[in-house]
């Protein structure tokens, strides 16, 4: 099984879902000639031609639409926002149409798209190359949000999003792309989308976290371990529809509940998993649930200082879960 | 041999037997149209959004579409549009009152969101404008798969042409030069808005120059005028000869919904110049002068038309709602 990064996981769950189902296409600004401006899709043109591989405009409402009228026809579209931060002019798309197709149509019609968009902050991306903007997409029922952590997971994850009979916002952590690396299998495998895995097994709190921050959870579990806190570690990967059982089981176990993320504090998916806690594991739990996230900002400042205070890290995460333990 | 003086009809080969089905289209589309107005007066149906003055513009883009073939994406004026392509009475009167067994969303959707996959109808929101980017990905989607002579129409009312969405994908089907008819129906009116306080130019048509395509005007009460333009329009779509910005000046003889007052924003003047020049007794007027049917057949047509119209109100309004417990069905797959 060859080792890839995170990136090279994307392409190749790009490259071989396509060598395998002609009716997978990529649509996005940059995407065929540069192959993306995170080379996510380098080398497709080549292989699948420009008609499967298609450089759009720059216009986020059309990619993403363009991707829905093609899903009507049976097609099964990848649609690529150059950054989440861009997001926004195609949010109608997503949650008023691609979202809503087969409610609406009482189940006639459907709109197997997926967004990809890279995330997230920590690359001095500032107020628009770094935002989390999960919390968006969340809420509004019709569509799947995944945001895998793993090469292993990206790879499985994207092959079932691309598959999945449902519109899949997919969001890519881009400070992942190239800093981590694992093994993962050629040819074409699906990952579950909707359930957890649990990264690091443990008794004394839970902490639910993903993306970005499942790496920096397990670094700080690590550190905790040595002072005798064991801590398990809970990769949601995905964030709609949200794996109930594996939170609650997980915080019936340790009683302790610490949820982690880069997305902002206010509106964010801690909230739901912190409601679902109380509501469903009250009488299992020893402390109150925390949660940690990034300030209630736009996204980081440019100003290194700035950024460096936005950020999470491990020594934060770990801060936060000795005063859980503690309590 | 064709002449000046050959009728349009004949020019067009349009048979005797597609025009009575025509005229007799319009006729149900205008008197469902009417029960609603009055459906709605009485508390039977929450909401209306009138097609009354559209039906020729509406009849002729149907003409020129292969049926289960083409892609349609309209918008919610297109009543006499749906109903030439295969919806009946009934199933319009089921959608406006929201019974289980309406096609189009099963009593899911306001009123004017037509829908039906077997025939190609494509589901609308009702955020306007924002299905004509579908268009586009659908004539990506015809390339992608290598398929040729399809073609998709969008249609829309010349208030959609000021969106950012209508802008994208006019852009994207110019760039690539896609199989779609960009229909524009315009009656002058968005809501209260005069046409001049909504497009910058005399004619919606004249934007089409931005997007690399063609623009053409008709007189959208002109049925046959209406059909020539779109026909050509959908077959130089289907021969990979690109996109065509198509409008038809109309204008709507109600107001734009039950939920507006149309003498606050024109004046019964106006209204009455334009019932003056209503598309269907243009039509009727036509087919009576040129021998394809008698006014004592159009009042048998009529009559007909209204015994249909009746007998399907009553199947609607009996017609079951669908169950509580279907609300959270077809969110997912």
């Amino acid at each position: 099984m060859p080792a890839m990064t995170f990136i090279e996981a994307i392409r190749s769950a790009l490259h071989d879902s396509m060598a395998a189902d002609d009716r997978i296409m990529v649509l996005g600004e940059d995407v065929a000639v540069k192959g993306g401006v995170f080379l996510a899709t380098e080398g497709l043109l080549a292989r699948f031609g420009e008609h499967r591989v298609i450089d759009m405009p720059i216009a986020e409402c059309g990619i993403v639409g363009a991707a829905i009228g093609a899903s009507l026809h049976g097609l099964l579209p990848v649609a690529e926002i150059q950054f989440a931060d861009y997001i926004y002019p195609a949010i109608d798309q997503i949650l008023n149409e691609a979202a809503r197709f087969r409610y609406r149509s009482n189940g006639d019609w459907s709109c197997p798209i997926v967004v990809r968009a890279p995330c997230g902050a920590g690359i001095h991306g500032a107020l628009y190359h770094s935002q989390s903007v999960e919390r968006l997409f969340t809420s509004t029922p019709g569509i799947k949000v995944v945001i895998p952590s793993t090469p292993f997971d990206a790879k499985g994850l994207l092959i079932a999003a691309i598959h999945d009979p449902d519109p899949v916002i997919f969001f890519e952590h881009k400070q992942l792309y190239r800093s981590v690396r694992g093994d993962v299998p050629e040819g074409v495998y699906h990952e579950p989308i909707g359930k957890a895995v649990i990264r690091r097994s443990g008794s004394d709190m839970s902490v639910f976290t993903y993306g970005l921050m499942a790496h920096y959870s397990l670094t700080a579990a690590g550190q905790l371990a040595a002072e005798g806190i064991d801590a398990e570690v809970i990769d949601l990967r995905t964030l709609a529809p949200l794996d109930r059982d594996a939170i609650l089981s997980s915080v019936k176990k340790t009683g302790r509940a610490l949820i982690v993320h880069e997305d902002v504090l206010t509106g964010g998916i801690g909230g739901e998993i912190a409601a679902l806690i109380a509501e469903y594991a009250f009488e299992y739990l020893d402390a109150p649930v925390r949660r940690l996230a990034s300030p209630d900002l736009f996204a980081t400042p440019f100003a290194d200082p700035l950024e460096e205070h936005f950020m999470l890290n491990p020594q934060k995460i770990a801060a936060a879960m000795r005063d859980l333990a503690r309590y | 041999m064709e002449t000046n003086d050959t009728p349009p009809h004949v020019r067009l080969g349009l048979s005797r037997q597609r025009l009575v089905a025509g005229l007799r289209t319009m006729i149900a589309s205008r008197e469902t149209d009417d029960r609603l107005w009055l459906l709605n007066r009485q508390g039977r149906a929450h909401f209306v959004v009138t097609a009354a003055g559209h039906e020729a513009t509406q009849l002729g883009c149907a003409w020129a579409i292969r049926v289960g073939h083409d892609y349609v994406i309209p918008y919610y004026r297109d009543m006499t549009l749906v109903m030439a392509l295969g919806q009946s009475v009934l199933d319009v009167l089921l959608h406006a009152m929201a019974r289980r067994d309406d096609p189009s969303s099963g009593g899911r959707q306001m009123f004017g969101h037509y829908s039906s996959r077997r025939l190609r109808i494509v589901s609308g929101s009702s955020s306007v404008g924002s299905h004509l980017v579908h268009a586009a990905g659908l004539g990506l989607a015809f390339r992608a798969r290598g398929e040729q002579d399809i073609a998709v129409m969008g249609l829309f009312g010349e208030g959609a042409t000021a969106e950012g969405a209508w802008h994208e994908g006019m852009t994207i089907a110019g760039i690539h030069q896609l199989p779609v008819v960009f229909v524009c129906q315009n009656n002058q009116y968005s809501i209260s808005i005069p046409v001049h306080r909504e497009v910058p130019v005399p004619d919606v048509a004249m934007k089409a120059a931005g997007y690399g395509m063609q623009g053409v005007v008709v007189d959208g009460n002109d049925v046959f005028a209406v059909y020539e333009a779109a026909h050509q329009a959908m077959e130089r779509a289907r021969n990979g000869g690109g996109p065509t910005l198509l409008e038809c000046k109309t204008y709507r003889l109600r107001p734009h919904s039950s939920a507006d007052d149309d003498r606050k924003y024109r004046s019964a003047e106006e209204v009455e110049s334009w019932r003056a020049r209503d598309p269907i007794k243009r039509f009727e007027h036509y087919l009576v002068e040129h021998g394809i049917i008698t006014s004592e057949e159009i009042e048998a047509l009529r009559r007909e038309v209204r015994a249909e119209v009746d007998a399907a109100t009553d199947a609607a309004v009996a017609a079951p709602y669908p169950s509580v417990e279907s609300i959270a069905d077809h969110l997912y797959g």
